[in-house]
């Protein structure tokens, strides 16, 4: 059901959310950039606060009316359900054996407020990877259970975005808690079933058509200014064609091979175990920790290396997003956020490049310029 | 149901240490937890975490005939050289078993042909000693081995009981010979020319280096053995055995939970694909 409320409901719905117990994760200023962080009120979101994204580039400046005025900075949810660095088990040697303890505690439950649709569905991809699995995933799935999803849909296209094209956004469809839409008047709150007390304190009215028609032509408006999209519908069969195609070595050439990209991509799971000893009482610790397959070891093994070459390990990340995963997990790997494209230190554009592989025989096109910092 | 986790470490404990070449020795455990032989399926992989360390996914090469869990073990890196050092009653931490295993069932009423290279062959030993166990099932059972020399063979104190029976061949070869050395020289397709394909009745397990794969592959096509019937097992780089580090990936396949053992069609265009 849908309802409006005015602009200081969402300084009512955080001290709601933290009354309930909820670590309240929002968009908030800090080092030059919009980032996801912990929000005790209603101050530290960056209210107003615009940014400005180009491939390779990101810069805040600019004010807006609305609360939730930037799109997504460099984190997403993964940050907080898939985190970067998790202490796993702890293993001691005990008289010449092995004794393992679990040391993972989901020992805080998060409020996500202000997730962007195409973040949330990144949640939905991480869903199938990590828990509808044969093993569910000890840290991610009581996490990502007890978590609280407040998705604001979007009134503006960020300059990299192309959920549109995706299919997640700039309006989410389902699996919130909570989906907010600024108007210039007012704010439009969807509840989901049974989430009424989230919405304590807060006056609503009933939405009138008005402002949901408000509502649907911002979302028009927003797939309209959208610059970027792919080409194709459906991708994925098209790109197992490109898989030769001569694109891949072309962007290569451009690639550091940095593997920022699949830290800020909401959805790229990979990671790696290491074991870390205290010297104290000699224990070992194994360490979960975010891993790229843009890095040259991440397929090092006795049989060789299948991915030596940057153009192999930069193909695999794309590939992964639109032909892999479709195959693996019946979804795209890729939500449109654009992230990639904005963190990517010489700006290579992973829309541009799928349209380049997607059309039949390569694009021949020359690349865009590489970016200059200003 | 999914389980609770896949990072459930259990003691296991040297019991046996076989050496097989001057760098590959078989391990035999006695896991602590109480499991035995019959919890682990031929085909199937256990990651053998050594303290401080790291761990390796290494095939399970016993049978469930057999009394204890056995990993033969190549010393190649880190992990593995530590494992090679390993004396009877030392502990390495194990967890497992993961993947998919040998359909040898597929194999019944047809031929079965194994097809190693190397250490490919640990993972496919217990195959041969359970489908000689039950041989009556088969329309023959036929071993075709490879090794770089006589001195890199594995098992070789279990050979001759692999071809004595009825409808079981065993034959080796080696890529160089040595001086007393009386059987095939070449790589393992050479052998093919000594044996008689059942063709459509045929059912192939293939485990070796890429390469050899690759050239058994194209051996067991040109005989006209269904896609269907051929079955590989595949090795890459592995964290967590599961489908969730991402590592193992193939194209559209994680090695670690759709395989390491396939059927062909599952994996024909990315197999031996450079760069995937």
């Amino acid at each position: 059901m849908q309802y409006t409320v005015g602009r200081e409901a969402v300084s009512r719905l955080i001290s709601n959310l933290r009354s309930l117990g909820y670590t309240v994760v929002g968009p908030k200023l800090a080092d030059d950039a919009v980032c996801l962080t912990e929000i005790t009120k209603f101050e530290d979101l960056a209210a107003g606060v615009v940014d400005v994204q180009s491939p390779g580039r990101y810069r805040v400046g600019g004010s807006s009316p609305f609360i939730f005025s930037a799109v997504n900075g460099p984190h997403s949810a993964k940050r907080f359900l898939h985190p970067g660095r998790v202490p796993m088990v702890r293993l001691k040697e005990d008289q010449g054996g092995l004794k393992t303890e679990s040391v993972f505690q989901a020992d805080r439950k998060f409020a996500f407020l202000g997730l962007r649709p195409c973040d949330l569905k990144a949640i939905e991809v991480l869903d199938r990877a990590l828990i509808m699995a044969q093993y569910e995933d000890p840290v991610y799935t009581p996490l990502r259970r007890e978590s609280i999803m407040i998705v604001v849909n979007c009134g503006r296209a960020g300059e990299n975005c192309f959920c549109a094209s995706m299919g997640t956004g700039p309006k989410a469809e389902d699996g919130y808690d909570l989906a907010i839409t600024e108007l210039p008047d007012n704010i439009l709150v969807d509840v989901a079933d049974g989430q009424m007390r989230l919405m304590d304190g807060i006056e609503m009215k009933p939405a009138q058509p008005c402002e949901l028609r408000q509502e649907l032509d911002l979302m028009q408006k927003v797939c309209g200014d959208m610059r970027k999209k792919i080409d194709r519908e459906n991708p994925s069969d098209f790109m197992y064609e490109g898989l030769e195609s001569p694109v891949w070595d072309e962007v290569a050439q451009r690639c550091l091979s940095c593997g920022n990209c699949t830290m800020v991509c909401p959805t790229c799971f990979c990671n790696t175990l290491q074991d870390v000893t205290d010297l104290k009482d000699g224990s070992v610790t194994r360490v979960r920790l975010w891993d790229s397959c843009l890095s040259r070891n991440f397929t090092y093994g006795v049989g060789g290396n299948p991915r030596l070459d940057r153009k192999a390990r930069y193909r695999q990340f794309v590939m992964h997003k639109f032909a892999y995963w479709p195959d693996q997990f019946k979804l795209y790997g890729c939500v449109g956020c654009g992230r990639c494209i904005t963190w990517c230190p010489v700006g290579i554009d992973i829309s541009d490049t799928v349209n380049r592989v997607l059309k039949p025989q390569g694009d021949r096109r020359p690349l865009p310029e590489v970016v200059k910092v200003a | 149901m999914p389980e609770a986790t896949a990072l459930v470490y259990t003691r296991a404990v040297v019991r046996e240490i076989v050496p097989e070449t001057p760098d590959t020795m078989t391990f035999a455990f006695e896991l602590e937890d109480g499991r035995g032989t019959g919890d682990f399926r031929p085909g199937q992989f256990n990651m053998l975490y050594v303290y401080g360390v790291g761990e390796v996914p290494i095939s399970i090469a016993s049978s469930h005939s057999e009394r204890s869990v056995k990993h033969t073990i190549r010393s190649v890196g880190t992990v593995t050289t530590l494992i090679s050092r390993l004396k009877v009653g030392d502990v390495v931490g194990l967890r497992g078993p993961f993947g998919a295993s040998w359909p040898l069932e597929d194999a019944y009423g047809k031929e079965l042909m194994i097809v190693a290279g190397g250490l490919g062959l640990a993972p496919l030993r217990p195959v041969i000693l359970e489908a000689l166990a039950s041989a009556h099932r088969f329309k023959g059972v036929k071993v075709l081995y490879g090794a770089r020399t006589p001195k890199d063979l594995l098992y070789k104190y279990e050979h001759a009981g692999w071809s004595g029976r009825e409808g079981a061949e065993l034959l080796v070869t080696v890529d160089r010979a040595e001086e007393g050395w009386s059987k095939n020289v070449g790589v393992v397709t050479t052998l093919f020319r000594q044996v008689d394909v059942l063709a459509e009745e045929a059912v192939a397990f293939v485990c070796g280096p890429e390469v050899m794969m690759k050239f058994t592959l194209q051996e067991l096509l040109r005989r006209r053995v269904p896609q269907d019937n051929i079955f590989v097992s595949l090795e890459r780089h592995m964290s967590c055995g599961v489908g969730t580090c991402g590592h193992c990936q193939m194209g559209p396949v994680f090695i670690c939970k759709d395989g390491p053992v396939f059927a062909y069609p599952r994996v024909k265009r990315f197999f031996a694909r450079e760069g995937v």
